[in-house]
């Protein structure tokens, strides 16, 4: 039976001869038995920890509430006494309602990939099943050179059209692209018809710049003034024109707070990415 | 083999709750003796409900379990802090790990789908001036991407080639008899152009 790893065939229970698959489950068995611990915890109110001693001699630990916390109680063999006073049980309620925030994201993040995972599959499916008769529809593995160089020519062309198109999208009417900040001035990119987007869409610096190395037309180059960006480049800060300078921070640290959920183990930073 | 989905919370019900405890534990104690054997490393775990007053652990002897605590306990604090993790910790790490894994995913994901765009646009189906802003410059990237793999192959067989010493390089044929498609602008490109007499293999 040829299978693509070890997974659902039977496994001697002896010391693993070949020294790297050692290593290798070693790591795998170990994340899954904290994963295990970790779920015991949740789903059923135990205390827990598991310590384990790797091949290199290194330690992991993992211990709910915290592993010396159970290892003392252990040692001493105290009487198993639980909720000692209030504070105890009110911390305890504390850490439960953050563990129960992390596990809801971490469902939502799986769920996720599982989607997009089984997108993966679909769309790779979906190719093998497409025979057509274009032999440049084809693996270039199997094509020979006259067919690379071809294949290459007609796809510098097309590249050509597509950059065209693209261009089109950056009309913007001469105008210098400024950051920096000036009571008077009005801020943003103008659209096609000159009129000021202030809904600045924090994408749009990247894309530009994208579309400027992109795009072999020179003339409709958007330049952003380096020395006049207060943030560096990843970042727009949202202008309103009625607000001076002082209210453009201010401005801006509002956005973000108000963009960014409060959650404590996510930096903000973490929202304003770009896809 | 999972019939419903546990959701990953604390069980309210009392039965059902004790019975996923039993079961869990005696698997976390079987996995422990399947990973403590097959990588011949000292472990131990220590479960503590409400369940039983007292502890439950591996290894079940008394003496094994007090050798790897010893072992432990003789550790100098950084040593045993530097792996160590709580729920907290852990969690957010497998949040962090699946988050990345769905980031890499989706990212392949989008390039699988512009290149389905690229060969419809190639065979006539669609045309440039119907994609939006954002397709085109992923289209760009695909294309580009695609093209450096080109590039990649014909550097190889041009090594082989020269390697060889009968063959030649047909360059001189290959540029005149060139007629790939090339998509018009507003209008969608003509693919019956192509040439598929270059079908055979050198």
């Amino acid at each position: 039976m040829v299978t693509k790893n070890k997974g659902r065939q039977k496994i001697e229970m002896v010391k693993m001869k070949n020294e790297n698959n050692l290593q290798v489950t070693f790591s795998k068995r170990r994340s899954g038995l904290f994963k295990k611990a970790s779920e015991l915890c949740t789903l059923c109110g135990a205390e827990i920890v598991v310590i384990v001693f790797s091949p290199g001699r290194k330690v992991f630990s993992f211990g709910h509430p915290n592993v010396d916390v159970v290892i003392d109680r252990f040692l001493n063999i105290n009487p198993h006494h639980r909720h000692q006073n209030n504070n105890l049980q009110l911390n305890e309620a504390c850490l439960n309602a953050v563990v129960q925030d992390l596990n809801n994201h971490l469902t939502q993040v799986t769920e996720q990939l599982e989607e997009e995972k089984k997108r993966n599959e679909d769309l790779k499916q979906k190719r093998k099943d497409d025979k057509s008769e274009n032999w440049w529809e084809d693996p270039i593995e199997g094509f020979n050179l006259r067919q690379l160089i071809e294949f290459k020519c007609g796809l510098e062309n097309f590249k050509k059209t597509v950059t065209t198109e693209a261009s089109k999208y950056l009309q913007v009417t001469g105008h210098n692209f400024y950051f920096g900040s000036s009571s008077n001035a009005t801020f943003g990119i103008f659209d096609n018809d000159g009129n000021t987007n202030s809904e600045l869409d924090l994408f749009n610096h990247r894309r530009l710049v994208d579309m400027n190395t992109f795009s072999g037309n020179h003339q409709n180059m958007i330049i952003p003034h380096p020395s006049t960006t207060p943030y560096g480049n990843n970042v727009i800060e949202r202008f309103a024109p009625e607000h001076d300078q002082n209210q453009n921070q201010y401005c801006f640290k509002q956005e973000r707070a108000s963009e960014c959920d409060h959650q404590p183990d996510h930096p903000p930073h973490c929202r304003h990415k770009y896809y | 083999m999972t019939r419903n989905r546990v959701k990953m919370a604390y069980i309210e019900n009392e039965t059902s709750r004790k019975a996923t405890f039993r079961k869990r534990k005696g698997g976390i104690m079987k996995k422990a003796l399947e990973l403590s054997t097959l990588c011949d490393v000292p472990i131990a775990v220590i479960v503590q409900s409400e369940y039983n007053s007292v502890p439950e652990v591996f290894p079940p002897s008394r003496q094994a379990m007090g050798n790897v605590v010893a072992r432990w306990d003789s550790l100098p604090l950084v040593d045993k802090t530097k792996k160590m993790m709580n729920q907290e910790q852990f969690i957010q790490q497998r949040i962090t790990k699946a988050t990345e894994s769905c980031k890499k995913v989706a990212k392949e994901n989008k390039e699988l789908a512009m290149k389905e765009v690229m060969y419809d646009c190639l065979r006539g189906d669609t045309a440039p001036c119907d994609l939006g802003e954002d397709e085109l410059r992923d289209l760009g990237g695909v294309i580009d991407q695609y093209i450096k793999g080109l590039n990649r192959r014909i550097q190889v067989l041009m090594r082989d080639h020269a390697s060889s010493s009968t063959s030649v390089v047909p360059d001189a044929d290959v540029a005149t008899s060139v007629a790939m498609p090339t998509a018009e602008m507003g209008s969608s490109s003509n693919v019956k152009d192509f040439d598929l007499n270059q079908t055979q293999s050198e």
